[in-house]
């Protein structure tokens, strides 16, 4: 069920207040498969709570986000990632009882495929054993593609953040997604590693799963994403093509600033 | 050592089936005191899965024990049923309630659900007490036969000790099956962080209801074989203060690994034995030994046997 | 004129084991206001509150003067507890935490068992005099004393979190500890005093009542699992919502064994306590 155009996501109109505070107030965007979409702004633009609306922990209070044309709004989190949807989060979310290891976070994402069953774990091993090895294959090649295969029996806690970043991002490329909404995934990172994290992100873009991009490093936002969105206080500033996003004069004032390196690049 | 570790397991069952032949066959006191303690086993690792790997705390475990001793009891005694169909029946009842109440009830957070759960305990212990032409009332019922399958009757200790233990080994290996297989990741993921798991497709009520459903259909079966060890039960057996004894046993003996809280009910149970100080003391004990593992070993004992165990291990390797 | 004789009746041990329930629910806001932990040995506080006082007077200490000791050292171990055991463990798990008070109203109990036995006491009543006839029902002159204590504590109380630069400090911890303690509010000492406050409130509640009922260990648990139904449905934080919903759920207790049954009771009651929870978690009253 594609929609015209080839888009995968549309936002249409979302609202979400908190207390009187709007913090996303009338957002409307397009992204198209096999775009690398950015969501810029200051802190405290909306960004966050878009991509929480957008995976359903936390609706918006009007408004309609379609995934390939079915509305996302009002849907159970877990219904919306059935749907294609992953993300990362922005104060990483791991986890961690039972000293859980990185391996066993990223094998999570295979829940959606594994659908795990009581019955069948205790009465159909063979099964399940066999599901869980190729699950344990794909979870080590995608930490390998990250480049933290070493880790896989270390506790999370154990890691750096930007290292436990990078667990999260395998965590949900596990899930096969259509469409991948990051939230600040490089943050904290130095520029060799940034380097490495735009690699990875083609990579990613190259085996045709979109990407919606939150970040503050311009450097990474200039160089990858195709279009690009701004975000001020809660409202759509512009949207564009980062040549568009580097020459709007409201953008400069409200968030890259006269004298920004990255834009030269670009201009 | 590589061997040893895959199964290590066998050490325990080989001392399970050998211990009647050797010390334990002189005593019928000592089977019975090890039925018991089978029991409780079953309990404690019913509310592992529940508590330990899943973070739902329950302060009502003895709820579904209830459930499952007074089905066993009323349908044999005032109605004639086998045993073991009796006990089946008790498993539905409690699988059931569990499932209607589950979903509502675990929705609930920490001291709401800590809160529900003691409500729910002591719904069932004020029914149990308030219908007494059916359950004998707060004087209990009495004269329960002992458990039979097929026109077998287990009236012998030493049987029913393999009975009971048969049972116990089936459902701790079902539930070492469950944590060691995708199930128990989820559970896990749901324990450590409800909204990340449902972002990756987790429907974390589903799962939540159905670990809610099988540590009761567990406590169930526990209930039912209480009921025919004993041969008298009351509703003083299945209150609060017995949840809390399993809570203590969780702690005790390590929350979270199967393992160690087998190891707290089988040492909780053999204690007064052990220490000549039954019920006077018990009270006391229990509160004081829950202290001291919360604030120095909250890990309990297993964990401690772990740390030690870890550090043997890395010393050989050097 | 029987029927009103006996609804009267109902409604004077409704007002007066409601007034119970709406202290314990008031010491258990208190803690939790301050601390965000909910104290299950809050009914181990009741009885050592009573039966110290049992044993002062026992051994001829005037009233008064007992009364004001038995609350002190209920308030010196409430302190005591929250210093040596709940501090330490502050940043574990809320499952942790709540085992722990578990833990604490266990070992509790076993050392009341241990010092009083498990015999039942009684402890007279405040005021000698008969009780009075009101509609053909009888009022004990006790209950006056219960509803008065009450009040006045309610009112002190009130007046503490209101009114007294100390009491909205102590607020103010509850709602930002990190916000109060960079004004120089010390969350240590405000969690240590709430505990002790509380405890204290929990004896002062068992003393009152203690005339009118047999006092033995056991007798905490269930005054305090109804103050933590009033809690619940009145609002963890609010102290008025608690108090409304204690009167209430003693008025209708007492109602409900009185006219419908008295086997049923506290199945109703527990009942009531799982559809409060479950439709609306945050309590009858809260504004969510």
């Amino acid at each position: 069920m594609m929609e015209q155009d080839g888009v995968i996501l549309k936002v249409v109109d979302v609202q979400k207040s908190f207390e009187g505070v709007h913090a996303v107030e009338h957002v409307s965007f397009s992204i198209k498969k096999g775009q690398i979409k950015a969501l810029i702004g200051p802190n405290g633009a909306g960004k966050t709570t878009l991509l929480n609306a957008i995976n359903g922990i936390m609706p918006p209070d009007s408004g309609h986000i379609f995934l390939l044309g079915q509305d996302l709004v009002g849907l159970r989190t877990d219904k919306i990632a059935f749907l294609g949807l992953s993300r990362t989060f922005q104060l990483v979310r791991m986890f961690s009882i039972n000293n859980a290891t990185v391996l066993d976070n990223v094998m999570l994402g295979a829940h959606m495929k594994l659908k795990p069953s009581l019955l069948e774990s205790i009465f159909l091993r063979g099964k399940v054993e066999k599901e869980e090895k190729s699950a344990r294959e794909k979870a080590l090649e995608l930490l390998k593609f990250v480049g933290l295969e070493r880790a896989a029996d270390t506790v999370p806690t154990a890691l750096s953040f930007g290292n436990q970043r990078l667990v999260e991002l395998a965590r949900a490329l596990m899930t096969e997604p259509r469409i991948l909404l990051l939230d600040e995934p490089a943050s904290g990172l130095n520029d060799a590693e940034v380097e490495d994290f735009t690699k990875l992100l083609l990579s990613i873009r190259d085996k045709g799963i979109t990407i919606l991009l939150v970040e503050h490093n311009m450097k990474l936002v200039m160089n990858i994403a195709d279009d690009i969105v701004v975000l001020d206080f809660g409202k759509k500033l512009a949207e564009g093509s980062p040549q568009e996003i580097c020459a709007n004069p409201e953008v400069i004032e409200a968030y890259l600033g006269v004298t920004n390196k990255e834009c030269d690049t670009i201009i | 050592m590589e061997k040893l570790r895959k199964v290590w397991w066998l050490i325990p069952v080989v001392l399970i089936i050998l211990y009647p032949v050797t010390i334990g066959g002189k005593s019928a006191y000592w089977s019975g005191i090890l039925v018991f303690a089978g029991i409780y086993v079953i309990l404690a690792v019913g509310l592992d899965l529940l508590m330990g790997f899943t973070g739902q705390i329950s302060v009502g475990h003895a709820a579904f024990f209830a459930v499952g001793a007074y089905t066993s009891a009323v349908l044999t005694v005032k109605y004639g049923f086998s045993p073991l169909l009796a006990m089946f029946a008790g498993m539905f009842l409690s699988g059931t309630l569990a499932w209607v109440i589950g979903r509502p009830v675990l929705a609930l957070k920490e001291y709401y659900l800590a809160m529900a759960t003691l409500a729910f305990n002591e719904i069932i212990i004020t029914l149990i007490v308030g219908f007494e032409n059916i359950t004998g009332g707060a004087s209990g019922l009495r004269d329960i036969p002992p458990f039979g399958i097929f026109g077998l009757v287990l009236d012998n200790p030493l049987h029913y000790y393999y009975f009971v233990w048969a049972v116990v080994l089936m459902i701790i290996a079902s539930s070492v099956l469950i944590i060691r297989s995708p199930f128990g990741r989820t559970l896990v993921a749901i324990h450590s962080d409800e909204l990340a798991a449902s972002t990756f497709g987790v429907d974390c009520a589903k799962y939540k209801t159905r670990v809610f459903v099988l540590a009761n259909v567990f406590a169930s079966i526990a209930g039912s074989l209480f009921a025919h060890y004993m041969g008298f039960i009351a509703p003083d057996d299945f209150g609060v203060s017995t949840s809390v004894n399993i809570l203590v046993m969780l702690f005790l003996g390590g929350i979270g690994t199967i393992y160690g809280p087998i190891l707290g009910a089988i040492f909780l149970k053999l204690l007064p034995e052990i220490t000549y100080l039954v019920q006077d003391y018990e009270l006391l004990l229990n509160g004081v030994i829950l202290i001291i593992v919360l604030v120095f070993m909250p890990k309990g004992i297993y964990g401690i046997f772990m740390t030690l165990r870890n550090k043997a291990f890395a010393r050989a390797g050097k | 004129m029987g029927d009103i004789s006996h609804l009267v009746q109902f409604f004077f041990s409704g007002l007066t084991t409601g007034s119970i329930y709406a202290l314990i629910a008031v010491s258990l806001v208190i803690v939790y206001k301050v601390s965000q932990l909910i104290c299950f040995s809050q009914g181990e506080f009741f009885i050592f509150g009573a039966l110290i006082m049992v044993t002062l007077t026992s051994k001829g200490i005037p009233m008064p003067l007992a009364f004001v000791l038995s609350i002190l050292i209920a308030m010196a171990i409430g302190a005591l507890i929250q210093q040596v055991l709940i501090r330490p463990i502050q940043g574990s798990s809320i499952g942790a935490l709540i085992v722990m008070t578990i833990a604490i109203s266990l070992a509790l109990r076993g050392l009341a068992m241990l010092i009083w036995g498990r015999e039942s006491h009684i402890l007279r009543p405040f005021t000698q005099g008969s009780p009075l006839q009101i509609f053909g029902a009888t009022l004990q002159l006790q209950v006056f004393w219960i509803v008065g204590i009450t009040a006045v504590i309610l009112l002190l109380i009130w007046l503490f979190f209101e009114k007294t630069s100390l009491g909205i400090a102590m607020r103010a911890c509850a709602e930002n500890p990190l916000g109060a303690s960079l004004m120089g509010i010390s969350v240590q000492k405000t969690a240590l005093f709430a505990w002790a406050w509380g405890s204290g409130i929990g004896a002062l509640a068992g003393i009152a009542v203690a005339p009118l009922m047999f006092m033995q260990y056991t007798s905490g648990v269930m005054p305090m699992v109804k103050g933590f139904i009033a809690m619940s449905i009145g609002g963890l934080s609010s102290i008025v919502g608690s108090v409304i919903a204690g009167l209430l759920l003693g008025i209708i207790e007492s109602y409900t064994i009185g006219v419908i049954s008295s086997k049923f009771s506290d199945t109703i009651v527990f009942a009531l306590l799982m559809v409060v929870l479950i439709a609306r978690p945050n309590g009858l009253f809260s504004k969510s």
